[in-house]
Formats: C-alpha cells, sequence, structure tokens
C-alpha cells in the first residue's frame, strides 16, 4: 500500500475507503429516517417543479437555446423577420451590406450631416 | 395543547394562488423575530412534498387551479390546509371577479380559515396550531 505524505497533508486509500463508508452509511441511516406513508402512484411521489406539470423526461428536450427563451418569446416578431433574410450566402450578404451602405449615405446626404464636415 | 401522536416539528408550504402579498407579509411577519414560530418548531418548507400543512392566500386566479390542486395532492398525508387572509376565505374585495375561479375552499379543502386583510401574525400562529391540532386527531386515528 502506497501513502503518500507532502509534509502538509497525506494520502492513504484505506483511510479514503473508511471515510466513504461511513458517509454512505449516514446518508442511508437519514434516508431510512424519511417519510415512508408516501402514496405510491400519485402525485405525492412526483417532482415538484413549483406546480407546474413535470413532463416524462423522453418529452423533456431542453436545449441551451432555452436560456434566451424570454428574450426571444419578447423579441419573436423582430427576430423572425430579420431570421428570414438570412440565407447565409456571402453575395447576398454583401448585397445586404451594400444595400445599408446606401441607406446610410442617402440618410446622410438627406439630412444635411455631410455639411458638417465641410 | 398536549400533542401526544404528532411528535416531530410542523413544516409548512406557502402558496400565493394571487394574493396582493399583504398576506404573504404577515407570514413572514410570524417568521421574524418578533413572533418567531421557528421555536415552535414552525418552519416554512421549499416544496410541498415535506409539507405538512398547506398556508394558502389569494382568491385563486384561473390559471392557479391546476397548479393549486397539483400542490395539494403532492402534499403527503396527514395534511392540513390552511387559508389566509378574506381574499382566500371569501374573494374579499375581489368578490365575484371574472378571472376568478376561488375562494379556495371551492377547489381543495380547508381545515382552518384565518379571515382577516391581513390578519395579524398572532391570529395566523393559533390557525397553525389548530392545524396541528387536526393533524394530531388524524395521527391518533391512525388516518392517513
Amino acid at each position: 500500500m502506497v501513502i503518500l505524505e507532502s509534509g502538509y497533508a497525506f494520502w492513504n486509500p484505506i483511510i479514503w475507503v473508511i471515510a466513504l463508508a461511513t458517509v454512505m452509511i449516514l446518508a442511508l441511516y437519514f434516508r431510512s429516517r424519511g417519510q415512508k406513508n408516501y402514496k405510491k402512484g400519485t402525485a405525492q411521489t412526483k417532482i415538484f417543479l413549483c406546480g407546474e406539470d413535470v413532463p416524462e423526461p423522453e418529452l423533456g428536450h431542453i436545449k441551451a437555446s432555452n436560456v434566451y427563451w424570454g428574450f426571444l418569446e419578447t423579441l419573436k416578431d423582430y427576430y423572425y423577420a430579420i431570421l428570414k433574410p438570412q440565407t447565409g450566402i456571402i453575395n447576398d450578404l454583401a448585397l445586404w451590406f451594400v444595400l445599408l451602405l446606401a441607406i446610410g449615405a442617402i440618410v446622410i446626404l438627406a439630412t444635411g450631416a455631410g455639411a458638417v464636415a465641410k | 395543547m398536549n400533542l401526544t401522536a404528532f411528535k416531530r416539528a410542523l413544516w409548512v408550504y406557502h402558496l400565493n394562488t394571487g394574493s396582493c402579498n399583504g398576506c404573504d407579509i404577515e407570514i413572514l411577519a410570524a417568521l421574524t423575530p418578533r413572533y418567531d414560530v421557528e421555536r415552535f418548531g414552525i418552519r416554512l418548507v421549499g416544496t410541498p412534498r415535506h409539507a405538512d400543512v398547506l398556508l394558502v392566500t389569494g382568491p385563486v386566479i384561473k390559471q392557479m387551479v391546476p397548479r393549486l390542486r397539483r400542490i395539494y395532492e403532492q402534499t403527503p398525508d396527514p395534511k392540513a390546509v390552511l387559508v389566509i387572509g378574506s381574499c382566500g376565505s371569501e374573494g374579499g374585495v375581489f368578490y365575484e371577479s371574472y378571472n376568478l375561479a376561488g375562494p379556495i375552499d371551492q377547489i381543495i379543502p380547508v381545515d382552518v380559515y384565518i379571515p382577516g386583510c391581513p390578519p395579524r401574525p398572532e391570529a395566523i400562529i393559533e390557525g397553525v396550531a389548530k392545524a396541528w391540532v387536526k393533524l394530531e386527531m388524524v395521527q391518533k386515528q391512525g388516518g392517513k
């Protein structure tokens, strides 16, 4: 058996196993002291989720994007509208860039903002 | 009050079904050092699955009906239900409002009513003690 010592602490696998067994025995003891009169097959044994109905695990699919659910729900009209032109084709992106640049130029010229630069 | 059958501490779960928070503040007041119900072993828990008593406030808006039923069903037996405040007892200022399904006893069985808008913490503590006596009686009869 290898006992590692570093001057500050030591590592002994036997002590580790004893500590683990002690914790497990204590956990099982506390578990055995719990309520036993839950009615099986009723809502009493189901998961509590603030009163909401918990779907079956195979029906529940939570994606990472669910973190943004509230954000997307609030802005969904805007979000889905701007999602449609997103084709992923570089030509379309360049076209959008040119289009927005042209609109920006028209706004600058129309409002006379360019005059300040003179 | 001499408890012989129900020997453990009393754990309560608080549910707001659309209350204005007045009653909920009074429940919290009962837990503050001035009243300190925890010295009697009465404490709030975060899930009805650990609770002996349900403290229900509010007039029960329609959206809360399935939640209220589910939470009642999830509370292990024996259990007691306390209605705190006028709204939960008979609708209060929201009496016969279009968006209400309550009062609470229309949806789940109620054991103790604590009227008031809101009731004082002393009244809430007395109500909880009455619920405790009910649980004691049920336990003595060996009922669930």
